[in-house]
């Protein structure tokens, strides 16, 4: 990877002098690199792909501010923070706090597990109606994939897939603040 | 998902034409111009040029506080234009922007310690220094608008420190026209009275410098 800012920066210097397909590759290189960056770092409620266009246009449309003396990717880095932290400031992302009686602060010891039913509800909450569905009947109850199908009359097959994107998108979006625990509760 | 975003370089990538290059220092010199021309404008109703200004193009004293004013607006233009730029490094800059400064100073006190002590207080204090620093504010301020317009349209990624040069800047150009219509003398007023006015501009840019220089 020791190629890559020469590389860039090279695709930079041609886009600045007007040469649309370098430039188009750098765009695509930034894309891939910006989705890995974003999709590590947003917190829920955040798009990661939103703001990998918002960068975009930004590198684009303010690439008059690169300093051919300097390094391409410092310059590209300090862009992509700023629209992180922008974002973040911004607060397109809110922590969510809702109102509830004064007991949920005073719970009596032995509370966690309807707590942790409490939260296991809000975040499927997130989810599609059916998808959410699939998940309580074959995660929680106990259903099996063909049960489950039956009664929703879908195919076994677009009930594992449902199921796993639904899955799959609460995994990304809480994987860093309970992916470990859940490993360890199987 | 991700289709968007292929549509988005596509039609991108269609149309970038040629960058010229020095692009930023133009604009940044652009917005300082603007300001600058108001500034001027806003100085010749308000206040007028001083009467003697015809003389006093001869004298020195004249010159080092026109000097003094440029040299700090030209350097910290320097500086603010580094700072419009993403991952910006000022390094040694800010120093040499501070060297104008050092030779005012150190004039000012060469004249303080040469002057007979009933003379101290008349150097120190002038017959303006209560009114100059607001003065050369509020010249300033659309100097501070035209800078703020200018970077705000390229890519500051350190909003705070870009806006301390921003005022800085706008303070040493607004002393720079003020220079035009006030009739102070000596060194030691220059140094404090003068340099107050810029510090006034300088800390305006440097609180609104989050706010004011934002992009998206």
């Amino acid at each position: 990877m020791d190629d890559i800012e020469p590389r860039l920066r090279g695709l930079m210097l041609a886009g600045l002098a007007g040469e649309a397909v370098p430039y188009r590759r750098l765009l695509d290189e930034l894309s891939r690199l910006l989705r890995a960056y974003y999709g590590r770092r947003c917190p829920p409620g955040v798009d990661a792909e939103d703001l990998v266009q918002e960068t975009l246009i930004a590198v684009h449309t303010r690439r008059a501010t690169y300093d051919a003396s300097q390094p391409f990717t410092a310059w590209a880095y300090a862009i992509a923070r700023y629209k992180l932290i922008d974002a973040l400031r911004r607060g397109r992302f809110h922590l969510r706090a809702p109102a509830e009686e004064a007991d949920a602060l005073f719970v009596p010891a032995g509370a966690d597990a309807a707590m942790a039913a409490r939260d296991l509800e809000r975040v499927l909450g997130e989810l599609p109606e059916r998808t959410r569905a699939l998940i309580r009947e074959t995660k929680i109850q106990g259903l099996s994939t063909r049960e489950a199908a039956q009664r929703h009359g879908m195919t076994e097959t677009a009930v594992k897939v449902a199921i796993h994107r639904g899955l799959k998108s609460l995994g990304g979006k809480y994987a860093e603040t309970v992916g470990g625990s859940d490993v360890e509760d199987d | 998902m991700s289709k968007t975003t292929d549509e988005l370089i596509e039609s991108l990538s269609a149309d970038a034409p040629r960058v010229a290059p020095g692009a930023v220092g133009r604009r940044v010199a652009l917005g300082l111009g603007l300001g600058g021309a108001a500034s001027a404008v806003l100085m010749l109703a308000w206040l007028g040029p001083r009467p003697d200004l015809a003389d006093a193009v001869m004298t020195p004293m004249f010159w080092m506080k026109f000097g003094y004013a440029a040299a700090t607006g030209l350097l910290l233009a320097a500086v603010l234009i580094r700072l419009s730029k993403p991952a910006a490094r000022v390094g040694s800059l800010a120093l040499v922007a501070a060297a104008p400064f050092a030779v005012v100073a150190a004039m000012a006190v060469m004249r303080f310690v040469q002057a007979p002590p009933e003379a101290h207080r008349a150097m120190l204090m002038g017959h303006s220094s209560m009114i100059c620093p607001f003065r050369i504010a509020a010249i300033g301020l659309p100097v501070l608008a035209g800078a703020v317009w200018a970077v705000r349209g390229l890519a500051p990624t350190r909003l705070t420190l870009a806006g301390l040069a921003a005022g800085g800047c706008a303070g040493a150009l607004g002393a720079m026209v003020y220079g035009f219509a006030c009739n102070e003398t000596s060194a030691p007023f220059l140094a404090i009275w003068y340099t107050a006015g810029m510090v006034v501009v300088a800390v305006l840019g440097t609180l609104g410098g989050r706010s004011l220089l934002r992009w998206r």
